[in-house]
Protein backbone atom coordinates (compact mmCIF):
# COMPACT_ATOMS: atom_id res chain seq x y z
CA UNK A 1 0.00 0.00 0.00
CA UNK A 2 1.88 3.34 -0.93
CA UNK A 3 0.85 6.96 -0.05
CA UNK A 4 -1.47 9.11 -2.31
CA UNK A 5 1.26 11.35 -4.66
CA UNK A 6 -0.12 14.52 -3.40
CA UNK A 7 0.66 13.30 0.66
CA UNK A 8 2.63 16.47 1.90
CA UNK A 9 3.39 17.90 5.07
CA UNK A 10 1.78 20.58 5.93
CA UNK A 11 4.59 22.70 8.62
CA UNK A 12 1.42 23.22 11.32
CA UNK A 13 1.20 19.35 11.36
CA UNK A 14 4.33 19.11 12.37
CA UNK A 15 3.65 20.52 16.18
CA UNK A 16 0.73 18.45 16.42
CA UNK A 17 1.29 14.77 17.62
CA UNK A 18 -0.22 12.21 18.26
CA UNK A 19 -4.00 12.36 17.25
CA UNK A 20 -4.53 10.09 14.16
CA UNK A 21 -3.92 11.84 11.05
CA UNK A 22 -7.09 14.30 10.25
CA UNK A 23 -7.00 13.51 6.15
CA UNK A 24 -7.44 9.78 6.47
CA UNK A 25 -10.28 7.77 6.23
CA UNK A 26 -11.19 6.90 10.42
CA UNK A 27 -13.17 3.90 9.05
CA UNK A 28 -10.37 1.22 9.80
CA UNK A 29 -12.18 -1.95 7.74
CA UNK A 30 -11.61 -0.13 4.24
CA UNK A 31 -7.85 -0.06 5.13
CA UNK A 32 -5.63 -3.43 4.65
CA UNK A 33 -3.87 -4.97 8.09
CA UNK A 34 -0.37 -3.86 7.77
CA UNK A 35 1.75 -6.64 6.10
CA UNK A 36 3.41 -8.80 8.72
CA UNK A 37 6.18 -9.30 6.61
CA UNK A 38 10.39 -9.16 7.57
CA UNK A 39 10.91 -5.48 9.03
CA UNK A 40 13.25 -3.22 10.29
CA UNK A 41 11.06 -2.47 13.42
CA UNK A 42 11.97 -5.65 15.32
CA UNK A 43 8.88 -7.42 17.68
CA UNK A 44 11.18 -8.77 20.60
CA UNK A 45 8.52 -10.06 23.55
CA UNK A 46 8.92 -10.77 26.91
CA UNK A 47 9.58 -14.36 28.02
CA UNK A 48 6.65 -15.05 28.93
CA UNK A 49 4.26 -12.77 26.66
CA UNK A 50 3.89 -12.49 22.52
CA UNK A 51 5.40 -10.19 20.76
CA UNK A 52 3.87 -6.56 19.35
CA UNK A 53 2.96 -6.78 15.56
CA UNK A 54 6.14 -6.00 13.74
CA UNK A 55 6.45 -2.55 11.58
CA UNK A 56 6.72 -2.40 8.40
CA UNK A 57 9.94 -0.23 7.63
CA UNK A 58 8.15 0.52 4.22
CA UNK A 59 4.80 1.85 5.43
CA UNK A 60 6.90 4.39 7.06
CA UNK A 61 7.17 7.58 6.99
CA UNK A 62 9.43 9.70 9.59
CA UNK A 63 10.10 13.14 9.32
CA UNK A 64 13.03 15.54 11.71
CA UNK A 65 12.02 18.38 13.31
CA UNK A 66 15.19 20.12 12.01
CA UNK A 67 16.91 22.94 10.28
CA UNK A 68 17.25 21.62 6.96
CA UNK A 69 20.69 23.31 6.57
CA UNK A 70 24.13 21.03 5.01
CA UNK A 71 23.94 18.77 7.92
CA UNK A 72 26.30 16.74 9.46
CA UNK A 73 29.47 18.88 10.70
CA UNK A 74 28.39 22.41 8.91
CA UNK A 75 24.54 21.73 11.26
CA UNK A 76 24.70 22.10 15.09
CA UNK A 77 21.02 22.24 16.05
CA UNK A 78 19.84 20.59 19.28
CA UNK A 79 16.38 20.21 17.95
CA UNK A 80 16.21 16.11 17.82
CA UNK A 81 12.57 15.67 17.57
CA UNK A 82 11.55 12.51 15.76
CA UNK A 83 7.67 12.53 13.66
CA UNK A 84 6.88 9.02 12.77
CA UNK A 85 3.86 7.85 10.53
CA UNK A 86 2.24 5.16 10.33
CA UNK A 87 0.88 5.84 6.24
CA UNK A 88 -1.82 2.48 6.57
CA UNK A 89 -3.37 3.83 9.13
CA UNK A 90 -2.57 7.37 9.65
CA UNK A 91 -1.36 7.53 12.90
CA UNK A 92 1.70 9.45 13.57
CA UNK A 93 3.10 9.86 16.85
CA UNK A 94 6.44 12.23 17.45
CA UNK A 95 8.95 11.58 20.02
CA UNK A 96 11.03 14.27 21.93
CA UNK A 97 12.22 12.18 24.86
CA UNK A 98 15.70 12.51 24.92
CA UNK A 99 18.42 14.25 23.30
CA UNK A 100 19.37 11.72 20.68
CA UNK A 101 17.91 11.94 17.35
CA UNK A 102 18.90 8.18 17.25
CA UNK A 103 17.06 7.08 20.68
CA UNK A 104 14.16 9.42 19.93
CA UNK A 105 13.47 7.25 16.55
CA UNK A 106 13.71 4.15 18.27
CA UNK A 107 11.15 5.28 20.83
CA UNK A 108 9.10 6.47 18.01
CA UNK A 109 8.74 3.24 16.79
CA UNK A 110 8.04 1.58 19.99
CA UNK A 111 5.59 4.10 20.39
CA UNK A 112 4.08 3.69 17.19
CA UNK A 113 3.78 0.05 16.90
CA UNK A 114 1.86 0.15 20.23
CA UNK A 115 -0.62 2.51 18.35
CA UNK A 116 -0.76 0.51 15.52
CA UNK A 117 -1.72 -2.62 17.57
CA UNK A 118 -4.71 -0.97 19.61
CA UNK A 119 -5.90 0.69 16.18
CA UNK A 120 -6.17 -2.24 14.30
CA UNK A 121 -6.70 -4.98 17.22
CA UNK A 122 -8.91 -3.20 19.30
CA UNK A 123 -9.77 -4.96 22.39
CA UNK A 124 -7.44 -7.71 21.12
CA UNK A 125 -4.64 -5.64 20.91
CA UNK A 126 -1.66 -6.65 23.66
CA UNK A 127 -1.92 -3.30 25.13
CA UNK A 128 -5.42 -3.67 25.47
CA UNK A 129 -4.94 -7.15 27.36
CA UNK A 130 -2.43 -6.02 29.47
CA UNK A 131 -4.26 -3.56 30.99
CA UNK A 132 -6.84 -5.66 31.56
CA UNK A 133 -5.10 -8.25 33.11
CA UNK A 134 -3.49 -5.58 35.35
CA UNK A 135 -6.81 -4.08 36.74
CA UNK A 136 -8.11 -7.48 37.11
CA UNK A 137 -5.28 -8.29 39.02
CA UNK A 138 -5.67 -5.18 40.96
CA UNK A 139 -9.44 -5.82 41.51
CA UNK A 140 -8.39 -9.19 42.88
CA UNK A 141 -5.93 -7.49 45.36
CA UNK A 142 -8.59 -5.30 46.76
CA UNK A 143 -11.02 -8.17 47.09
CA UNK A 144 -8.63 -10.07 49.02
CA UNK A 145 -7.80 -7.35 51.01
CA UNK A 146 -11.54 -6.84 51.68
CA UNK A 147 -12.16 -10.38 52.62
CA UNK A 148 -8.73 -10.27 54.82
CA UNK A 149 -10.08 -7.23 56.54
CA UNK A 150 -13.67 -8.98 57.24
CA UNK A 151 -12.49 -11.51 58.57
CA UNK A 152 -9.69 -9.61 61.09
CA UNK A 153 -13.17 -7.88 62.17
CA UNK A 154 -14.98 -11.04 62.75
CA UNK A 155 -11.92 -12.81 64.90
CA UNK A 156 -11.85 -9.04 66.60
CA UNK A 157 -15.75 -9.19 67.60
CA UNK A 158 -15.47 -13.22 68.97
CA UNK A 159 -12.50 -12.31 70.87
CA UNK A 160 -14.55 -9.65 73.06
CA UNK A 161 -17.35 -11.59 73.17
CA UNK A 162 -15.72 -14.29 74.58
CA UNK A 163 -13.89 -11.88 76.89
CA UNK A 164 -17.02 -10.23 78.21
CA UNK A 165 -18.55 -13.94 78.76
CA UNK A 166 -15.53 -15.02 81.15
CA UNK B 1 13.09 37.49 29.27
CA UNK B 2 14.94 40.06 26.77
CA UNK B 3 12.91 40.67 23.95
CA UNK B 4 15.39 39.70 21.16
CA UNK B 5 14.88 35.50 22.05
CA UNK B 6 13.55 33.65 19.01
CA UNK B 7 10.82 31.48 20.85
CA UNK B 8 12.30 28.24 19.01
CA UNK B 9 15.83 29.79 20.74
CA UNK B 10 14.59 29.98 23.98
CA UNK B 11 12.52 26.82 23.91
CA UNK B 12 15.95 24.65 22.50
CA UNK B 13 17.57 25.95 25.24
CA UNK B 14 14.98 25.31 27.83
CA UNK B 15 14.38 21.52 26.03
CA UNK B 16 17.87 20.55 26.47
CA UNK B 17 18.27 21.76 29.60
CA UNK B 18 15.18 20.26 31.42
CA UNK B 19 16.48 16.92 30.07
CA UNK B 20 19.25 16.68 32.37
CA UNK B 21 18.54 15.87 36.31
CA UNK B 22 20.67 18.02 38.46
CA UNK B 23 21.15 21.15 36.01
CA UNK B 24 20.44 24.69 37.66
CA UNK B 25 17.20 24.57 34.55
CA UNK B 26 15.94 21.43 36.46
CA UNK B 27 14.01 23.60 38.58
CA UNK B 28 11.81 24.70 35.05
CA UNK B 29 10.39 22.02 34.97
CA UNK B 30 6.47 22.69 34.30
CA UNK B 31 4.76 21.51 37.75
CA UNK B 32 7.16 24.33 39.05
CA UNK B 33 6.45 26.63 36.59
CA UNK B 34 3.53 28.89 38.47
CA UNK B 35 6.36 29.34 41.25
CA UNK B 36 8.18 32.60 40.70
CA UNK B 37 12.37 32.14 40.84
CA UNK B 38 14.42 32.88 43.32
CA UNK B 39 16.88 35.84 42.63
CA UNK B 40 19.67 33.16 42.27
CA UNK B 41 18.04 31.60 39.99
CA UNK B 42 17.21 34.63 37.88
CA UNK B 43 20.93 35.26 38.10
CA UNK B 44 21.71 31.65 36.42
CA UNK B 45 18.72 32.26 33.54
CA UNK B 46 20.50 35.39 33.05
CA UNK B 47 23.88 34.35 32.71
CA UNK B 48 22.67 31.14 30.63
CA UNK B 49 21.11 33.88 28.08
CA UNK B 50 23.48 35.98 27.59
CA UNK B 51 25.54 33.27 26.60
CA UNK B 52 22.86 31.88 24.55
CA UNK B 53 22.33 35.65 22.86
CA UNK B 54 26.10 35.62 22.21
CA UNK B 55 25.48 32.15 19.74
CA UNK B 56 27.23 29.91 22.08
CA UNK B 57 26.15 26.57 21.37
CA UNK B 58 24.02 24.78 24.07
CA UNK B 59 26.46 22.27 24.41
CA UNK B 60 28.69 24.66 25.76
CA UNK B 61 26.39 26.36 27.69
CA UNK B 62 24.91 23.54 29.37
CA UNK B 63 28.54 22.10 30.07
CA UNK B 64 27.73 18.71 28.89
CA UNK B 65 25.52 17.16 25.55
CA UNK B 66 24.41 12.97 24.98
CA UNK B 67 25.74 11.00 22.69
CA UNK B 68 24.61 7.06 22.05
CA UNK B 69 23.20 7.40 25.41
CA UNK B 70 26.59 8.60 27.13
CA UNK B 71 27.15 12.01 28.72
CA UNK B 72 30.00 13.48 27.85
CA UNK B 73 31.43 16.54 29.16
CA UNK B 74 31.65 19.87 26.61
CA UNK B 75 33.76 22.55 26.72
CA UNK B 76 35.01 24.85 23.77
CA UNK B 77 36.37 25.18 21.42
CA UNK B 78 36.32 20.63 21.16
CA UNK B 79 34.03 19.65 18.45
CA UNK B 80 30.29 18.96 19.77
CA UNK B 81 29.66 15.84 18.16
CA UNK B 82 26.73 15.47 15.67
CA UNK B 83 23.81 13.29 15.66
CA UNK B 84 24.65 11.89 12.33
CA UNK B 85 27.90 10.49 13.62
CA UNK B 86 25.29 7.95 15.90
CA UNK B 87 24.39 6.62 13.24
CA UNK B 88 28.30 6.03 12.31
CA UNK B 89 28.71 4.11 15.41
CA UNK B 90 25.55 2.28 15.00
CA UNK B 91 27.11 1.01 11.75
CA UNK B 92 30.31 0.41 13.11
CA UNK B 93 28.46 -1.94 15.62
CA UNK B 94 26.38 -3.69 13.19
CA UNK B 95 30.01 -4.35 11.03
CA UNK B 96 31.53 -5.74 13.86
CA UNK B 97 28.23 -8.01 15.40
CA UNK B 98 27.95 -9.59 11.58
CA UNK B 99 32.34 -10.63 11.58
CA UNK B 100 33.02 -11.71 15.00
CA UNK B 101 35.75 -13.72 13.75
CA UNK B 102 37.41 -11.06 11.83
CA UNK B 103 37.41 -8.93 14.69
CA UNK B 104 38.96 -11.10 16.55
CA UNK B 105 37.59 -12.89 19.77
CA UNK B 106 40.52 -11.98 22.65
CA UNK B 107 40.44 -8.52 23.55
CA UNK B 108 38.44 -7.05 20.11
CA UNK B 109 38.43 -5.46 18.08
CA UNK B 110 41.64 -3.08 18.08
CA UNK B 111 40.33 0.30 16.84
CA UNK B 112 41.98 3.49 15.85
CA UNK B 113 40.00 6.52 15.89
CA UNK B 114 41.66 9.49 13.98
CA UNK B 115 40.22 13.31 15.69
CA UNK B 116 38.73 11.87 18.61
CA UNK B 117 37.26 15.29 19.40
CA UNK B 118 35.63 15.23 23.21
CA UNK B 119 35.80 11.32 22.66
CA UNK B 120 31.95 10.46 21.30
CA UNK B 121 32.90 7.66 19.04
CA UNK B 122 35.67 6.08 20.58
CA UNK B 123 34.03 6.12 24.02
CA UNK B 124 31.00 4.84 23.07
CA UNK B 125 32.21 1.73 20.67
CA UNK B 126 34.04 1.17 24.20
CA UNK B 127 30.87 0.95 26.21
CA UNK B 128 29.02 -1.12 23.87
CA UNK B 129 31.88 -3.40 22.73
CA UNK B 130 33.18 -4.59 26.12
CA UNK B 131 35.77 -6.78 24.49
CA UNK B 132 37.08 -3.63 22.25
CA UNK B 133 40.23 -1.60 22.90
CA UNK B 134 40.40 2.11 21.30
CA UNK B 135 43.32 4.08 20.19
CA UNK B 136 42.23 7.77 20.16
CA UNK B 137 44.28 10.70 18.68
CA UNK B 138 44.09 14.06 18.18
CA UNK B 139 46.27 17.01 17.16
CA UNK B 140 44.30 19.39 19.48
CA UNK B 141 45.59 19.54 23.05
CA UNK B 142 42.47 20.41 24.29
CA UNK B 143 40.70 17.57 22.57
CA UNK B 144 43.10 15.03 24.57
CA UNK B 145 42.27 16.75 27.69
CA UNK B 146 38.91 16.45 27.06
CA UNK B 147 38.66 12.56 25.98
CA UNK B 148 40.40 11.79 28.66
CA UNK B 149 38.62 13.30 30.97
CA UNK B 150 35.27 11.68 29.89
CA UNK B 151 36.95 8.47 29.47
CA UNK B 152 37.57 8.76 33.28
CA UNK B 153 34.42 9.82 34.04
CA UNK B 154 33.19 6.74 32.08
CA UNK B 155 35.42 4.64 33.49
CA UNK B 156 37.03 3.36 30.49
CA UNK B 157 40.45 4.41 31.03
CA UNK B 158 41.47 1.00 30.44
CA UNK B 159 40.57 0.11 27.66
CA UNK B 160 41.67 3.13 25.41
CA UNK B 161 44.92 5.09 24.71
CA UNK B 162 44.32 8.70 24.18
CA UNK B 163 47.95 10.03 22.13
CA UNK B 164 48.46 13.51 21.02
CA UNK B 165 48.79 12.89 17.32
CA UNK B 166 48.66 14.84 14.06
CA UNK B 167 48.19 12.45 11.41
CA UNK B 168 49.51 14.74 8.60
CA UNK B 169 53.12 15.30 9.98
CA UNK B 170 55.40 12.85 8.72
CA UNK B 171 56.52 9.87 10.22
CA UNK B 172 54.14 10.82 13.94
CA UNK B 173 52.06 7.64 13.30
CA UNK B 174 54.34 5.08 13.22
CA UNK B 175 55.05 4.27 17.07
CA UNK B 176 51.08 3.48 16.52
CA UNK B 177 52.10 0.39 15.17
CA UNK B 178 53.47 -1.28 19.05
CA UNK B 179 50.14 -1.44 19.77
CA UNK B 180 49.73 -3.90 16.66
CA UNK B 181 47.91 -3.76 13.36
CA UNK B 182 44.03 -2.72 13.84
CA UNK B 183 40.77 -3.71 12.81
CA UNK B 184 39.06 -1.13 12.63
CA UNK B 185 39.68 3.10 11.57
CA UNK B 186 36.99 4.79 12.24
CA UNK B 187 36.90 8.91 12.12
CA UNK B 188 34.91 11.83 11.90
CA UNK B 189 37.65 14.06 10.41
CA UNK B 190 37.25 17.76 9.21
CA UNK B 191 35.37 17.76 6.08
CA UNK B 192 34.09 20.92 5.28
CA UNK B 193 35.07 22.29 1.98
CA UNK B 194 37.06 25.45 2.77
CA UNK B 195 34.97 27.83 0.56
CA UNK B 196 31.98 26.57 2.59
CA UNK B 197 33.46 27.29 6.51
CA UNK B 198 32.42 31.07 6.19
CA UNK B 199 28.74 30.44 5.74
CA UNK B 200 28.41 28.52 8.46
CA UNK B 201 26.47 29.75 11.40
CA UNK B 202 28.12 31.76 14.02
CA UNK B 203 27.55 29.15 16.75
CA UNK B 204 29.71 26.66 14.90
CA UNK B 205 31.90 29.66 13.24
CA UNK B 206 32.58 31.51 16.46
CA UNK B 207 32.53 28.64 18.87
CA UNK B 208 34.18 25.25 17.17
CA UNK B 209 37.63 24.72 16.44
CA UNK B 210 37.90 25.44 12.91
CA UNK B 211 40.45 22.99 12.55
CA UNK B 212 38.09 20.33 13.57
CA UNK B 213 35.86 21.04 10.31
CA UNK B 214 37.83 22.62 7.61
CA UNK B 215 39.00 19.56 5.46
CA UNK B 216 40.97 22.30 2.34
CA UNK B 217 39.20 22.92 -0.68
CA UNK B 218 37.43 19.87 -1.60
CA UNK B 219 37.27 18.68 2.68
CA UNK B 220 39.35 15.81 1.46
CA UNK B 221 43.00 16.60 2.80
CA UNK B 222 42.47 14.79 5.85
CA UNK B 223 40.66 12.35 4.48
CA UNK B 224 43.47 11.07 2.40
CA UNK B 225 46.09 11.20 5.09
CA UNK B 226 43.95 9.07 6.79
CA UNK B 227 43.38 6.59 4.02
CA UNK B 228 46.98 6.49 2.69
CA UNK B 229 48.18 5.53 6.63
CA UNK B 230 45.08 3.26 6.77
CA UNK B 231 46.99 0.01 5.28
CA UNK B 232 50.21 0.68 7.33
CA UNK B 233 47.71 0.17 10.18
CA UNK B 234 45.19 -2.27 8.87
CA UNK B 235 44.78 -5.93 9.60
CA UNK B 236 44.05 -7.67 6.62
CA UNK B 237 40.43 -7.25 5.13
CA UNK B 238 40.44 -4.34 7.67
CA UNK B 239 37.86 -1.66 7.40
CA UNK B 240 37.63 1.94 7.82
CA UNK B 241 34.43 3.83 8.50
CA UNK B 242 34.49 7.64 7.95
CA UNK B 243 31.68 10.56 8.34
CA UNK B 244 31.69 12.61 5.28
CA UNK B 245 30.09 15.81 3.23
CA UNK B 246 27.83 13.68 0.73
CA UNK B 247 29.68 15.20 -1.89
CA UNK B 248 32.86 12.60 -1.15
CA UNK B 249 31.40 9.38 -1.73
CA UNK B 250 32.01 10.23 -5.60
CA UNK B 251 35.26 11.93 -4.79
CA UNK B 252 36.65 9.47 -2.29
CA UNK B 253 35.79 6.31 -5.04
CA UNK B 254 38.05 8.39 -7.48
CA UNK B 255 40.53 8.63 -5.22
CA UNK B 256 41.06 5.38 -4.38
CA UNK B 257 41.25 4.16 -8.05
CA UNK B 258 44.32 6.74 -8.27
CA UNK B 259 46.03 5.19 -5.59
CA UNK B 260 45.55 0.99 -6.51
CA UNK B 261 49.01 0.92 -3.97
CA UNK B 262 46.58 1.15 -1.36
CA UNK B 263 44.72 -1.88 -2.16
CA UNK B 264 41.96 -0.32 -0.63
CA UNK B 265 38.09 -0.47 -1.88
CA UNK B 266 35.21 1.60 -1.13
CA UNK B 267 32.81 -1.25 -0.29
CA UNK B 268 29.41 0.47 0.87
CA UNK B 269 28.01 4.44 1.18
CA UNK B 270 25.51 4.72 3.74
CA UNK B 271 22.67 7.54 4.56
CA UNK B 272 22.33 9.39 7.10
CA UNK B 273 18.48 9.83 8.95
CA UNK B 274 18.24 12.90 6.21
CA UNK B 275 18.83 11.17 3.12
CA UNK B 276 22.08 12.21 2.66
CA UNK B 277 24.74 10.35 1.89
CA UNK B 278 27.01 10.56 4.48
CA UNK B 279 29.48 7.44 5.71
CA UNK B 280 31.88 5.15 3.64
CA UNK B 281 32.78 1.72 4.53
CA UNK B 282 36.32 1.29 2.92
CA UNK B 283 38.40 -2.34 2.89
CA UNK B 284 41.27 -3.34 2.77
CA UNK B 285 41.99 -6.00 0.52
CA UNK B 286 44.75 -8.28 1.85
CA UNK B 287 48.78 -7.95 2.17
CA UNK B 288 50.51 -5.07 0.34
CA UNK B 289 53.09 -6.36 -2.63
CA UNK B 290 55.31 -3.87 -1.64
CA UNK B 291 56.21 -0.41 -0.19
CA UNK B 292 55.34 2.13 -2.46
CA UNK B 293 57.72 4.46 -1.52
CA UNK B 294 57.48 7.39 -3.70
CA UNK B 295 53.34 8.16 -3.26
CA UNK B 296 54.47 8.14 -0.04
CA UNK B 297 53.63 11.80 1.50
CA UNK B 298 56.08 10.85 4.58
CA UNK B 299 59.18 8.55 4.64
CA UNK B 300 58.96 5.08 5.54
CA UNK B 301 58.49 3.96 9.08
CA UNK B 302 61.03 1.20 9.75
CA UNK B 303 58.89 -2.10 10.06
CA UNK B 304 57.01 -3.33 6.91
CA UNK B 305 53.64 -4.05 7.61
CA UNK B 306 52.42 -7.82 7.91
Amino acid sequence: MSPPASFHWPAALLRVCTAPWGLWPRDKRALLAPRLAVTAVPAAGRKDRPALPALDERELEEQFVKGHGPGGQATNKTSNCVVLKHVPSGIVVKCHQTRSVDQNRKLARKILQEKVDIFYNGENSLVYKEKQEAEKKKQERKKRAKETLEKKKLLKELWESSKNVH
Amino acid sequence: MPQTWSATGLQSLRRGASLRPRHPFQSLRPVLWTQPLTPRQLQCVQELSSRRLQRMPVQYILGEWDFQGLSLKMVPPVFIPRPETEELVEWVLEEVAQSPCAMGAQGGPLILEVGCGSGAIALSLLSQLPQSRVIAVDKGEAAICLTQENAQRLQLLDRIQIVPLDVTLEGSWAHLLTWGPMDLVVSNPPYIFHRDMEQLAPEIRSYEDPLALDGGEEGMDIITYILALAPWLLKDSGSIFLEVDPRHPELVGSWLQSRPDLSLDLVAVRRDFCGRSRFLHIRRSGAQRGCPADAWPWPLPARVPG
